[in-house]
């Protein structure tokens, strides 16, 4: 895996970078509006945690919190995972009920290169939240 | 050793270089403390003490000798014996440098001055910090530090005693034994460190105690010189080593030191005959102490001087900064301390430190007997901090290639010898 | 046999009610997008979706997409008012699919 790897950074940097490498800007703005039915998120109320640097772009660890009480009142419904430069933005989406406890989900991710990752988390009363985070993709020094 | 050379004539041309501006400032002789008798720390001894005669220089490192962690697998594989990894410090006294062998308790970063376990205070005008790491007991649940006399990690030498330790283990154990390893996530010191570990096990059993097989647990997806290694392993050791990564549930969570048990994220237990358990790490705790280091426990440094981002004056070389892509490695720290001690020394005499540096990195590991793997890299500052410089390094060849292999186990030792020349040579 | 992997948890047996407990999931599975840049695409072969369900109830759901890594990892946290069989199933793009089945005992 990971010659294949090198072999494919340096195709990156000796080549133009190929459009398909970057996702278009319509298709993230399509599939965050697909899954959030077209409303507009707000920043704030949902952290998104990833590495500044990731040793690994296949394996990259993330959690998502969102700041809800998660009883009766306000709870998490869905949270949505986008990545803003792979070929296609689409990561994962969950769909939460009342018996998930925390608002908050960990998984791992692949990023094809350095990004920005977006995650918006939609609440019982119809909001929705938004997170990004910038990761930067390299191989940790003597990894070859 | 060419590249040894380059990096010589490097240094003496930086310094022809510091001593040109003819400034008419006092003759005080700058004090340059060095915290750290390693890789770092001693080779930025004998680097300043080279290239600035009339800076005084003062070493602080608790242990009279030293003993190498390369090097120290092929102790615990039995081809080397521990006095030949250890060294003392009187050839580095020799120079003139002072050698005080005590601990630093802490630093005053505002008042430039170290407070020594034995009481004495020591004033500086530029401090380099190369404390190596430390390691986080409780990372993995029940691995403390008494859980180290039973599951040795030697992975910080300290007199050799955890090198001894897992030597002695290996020595005892049966034939059939299944020898275990907890190996951790990014990033922690030597990267191949682990593997070529693996390697000269493997060695060792196949001649001593051939039904023996070895276990890698491993939190990680990938390593260093991966296809080299497993090549290797396949040649040299075929069906003894069985490598878990972490998205297999390799990654060791808890242990159970009486029953040499290592267990792994999704429950899975292995009893082992033999666990050598590599915990997380963090810099060494006079860094955490004196406030120098990021959440993540290691110390975010300048890039070309090295200082602390944390704290002005004080140059961090070594395991103990994060300095990403450029590994944890001796060779780095080596290379690194150049750099560092040209900064200081500029710095305080107001100048500007060396621009333009380049750090260099080879990572050698023993495979085999006559069988030896390297990558080069070379890096400089760029980008966030440290970028690779383009279209440099390489790597060994995957293939038959026995002469090569051969070779390279022999630049392997040269190197070894070098580098401990350098540090500790008459 | 579907030919995937058996789901592997980490759940604690015993929870108190309505308690949080941590959830730990890893499904074996290459997860092939099938994308290659720059060069002709492969066979895709991907993981669909991973229900958690008890007594026939969906409890949380998540679909993937081609930035989901290899071998599929989450941690999550659930509650429960009694002793549930939960049952985990990850189903592919063709439909096959693979479950687990764990108790937890309500105290």
């Amino acid at each position: 895996m990971t010659t294949s790897r090198r072999a494919f950074l340096a195709a990156l940097a000796l080549a133009p970078v190929p459009f398909a490498a970057v996702a278009e800007a319509g298709a993230l703005d399509r599939a965050i509006a697909e899954a959030t039915g077209g409303r507009t998120p707000t920043d704030g109320g949902v952290t998104l945690s990833a590495p500044t640097v990731a040793e690994n772009g296949g394996q990259v660890p993330v959690t998502v919190t969102v700041e809800s009480p998660q009883d009766g009142t306000l709870h998490v419904t869905a949270i949505h995972l986008f990545a803003t430069r792979n070929p296609t933005p689409g990561v994962a989406s969950f769909r939460l009920t009342r018996a998930v406890a925390k608002p908050e989900v960990t998984t791992r991710i692949r990023l094809a290169e350095e990004q920005v990752v977006v995650a918006i988390a939609e609440l019982s009363d119809g909001t929705l939240r938004r997170a990004t985070a910038s990761v930067r993709v390299t191989t940790g020094g003597c990894l070859s | 050793m060419t590249a040894l050379l380059t990096r010589r004539s490097l240094a003496l041309g930086t310094a022809a270089l510091l001593a040109a501006p003819s400034v008419a400032r006092a003759q005080a002789s700058l004090r340059l403390v060095i915290i750290g008798g390693g890789f770092g720390g001693a080779s930025a001894a004998r680097f300043a003490r080279d290239t600035y005669p009339d800076v005084q220089v003062t070493l602080i490192e608790p242990r009279t000798r030293f003993v190498t962690c390369p090097y120290g697998n092929l102790v615990i594989a039995g081809k080397r014996q521990l006095p030949e990894i250890s060294f003392g410090y009187d050839a580095v006294r020799a120079r003139g440098v002072t050698v005080l062998h005590d601990r630093a308790a802490g630093i005053d970063a505002a008042a430039r001055s170290v407070r020594l376990a034995g009481g004495q205070s020591l004033a500086y005008d530029r401090l380099i910090l190369s404390p190596g790491i430390a390691l986080r007991w409780g990372g993995i649940e029940g691995y403390d530090e008494a859980a180290s006399e039973l599951l040795p990690h030697a992975w910080v030498p300290g007199d050799g005693g955890q090198t001894a330790l897992l030597r002695r283990q290996l020595e005892a154990m049966e034939d059939g034994g299944v020898v275990g390893l907890a190996i951790p996530a990014n990033p922690f010191r030597c990267p191949p460190g682990p593997y070529e570990r693996i390697s000269m096990i493997a060695s060792y059993l196949k001649r001593a105690k051939p039904r023996s097989k070895i276990l890698a647990l491993d939190a990680k997806e990938g390593f260093s010189k991966q296809p080299l290694f497993q090549d290797a392993w396949a040649a040299l050791y075929p069906g003894m080593i069985e490598w878990v990564p972490g998205n297999r549930d390799g990654r060791v969570v808890k242990v159970d030191p009486r029953e040499r048990v290592l267990e792994t994220e999704f429950g899975t237990k292995h009893k082992v005959a033999v666990a050598n358990v590599i915990p997380p790490q963090s810099a060494a705790s006079i860094a955490i102490e004196a406030g120098l280091a990021n959440a993540g426990g290691w110390v975010e440094v300048d890039p070309v001087t090295f200082e602390a981002k944390a704290a002005q004056g004080i140059h961090v070389i070594g395991d103990a900064n994060t300095a990403p892509p450029m590994p944890k490695s001796g060779f780095i720290a080596n290379s690194t301390s150049r750099q560092a001690v040209a900064s200081a020394i500029a710095l305080a005499r107001g100048g500007q430190p060396p621009g333009n540096p380049t750090y260099f990195n080879t990572c050698y590991s023993h495979c085999g007997d006559e069988y030896g793997i390297s990558v080069v890299n070379l890096f400089r500052p760029g980008g966030q901090g440290f970028v690779e410089t383009p279209n440099s390094g390489g790597i060994s060849p995957r293939g038959d290639h026995p002469e090569q292999r051969r070779l390279e186990a022999v630049y392997a030792d040269a190197w070894y010898k070098a580098i401990t020349d350098y540090m500790f040579g008459a | 046999m579907s030919g995937l992997a058996t789901p592997r948890l980490r759940v604690p047996r015993i929870a108190r009610a309505g308690e949080a407990f941590e959830v730990r999931l890893l499904m074996e599975h290459r997860m092939e997008s099938g994308i290659r840049i720059g060069a002709p695409s492969v066979p895709r072969d991907m993981l669909a979706s991973m229900t958690v369900a008890a007594g026939g109830e969906t409890l949380f759901e998540a679909r993937f997409g081609n930035g989901t890594a290899a071998n599929p990892f989450h941690v999550f946290w659930l509650r429960l008012d009694r002793t549930a069989d939960l049952v985990f199933t990850y189903a592919d793009e063709q439909g096959r699919t693979a479950s687990a089945t764990h108790r937890v005992t309500v105290a």
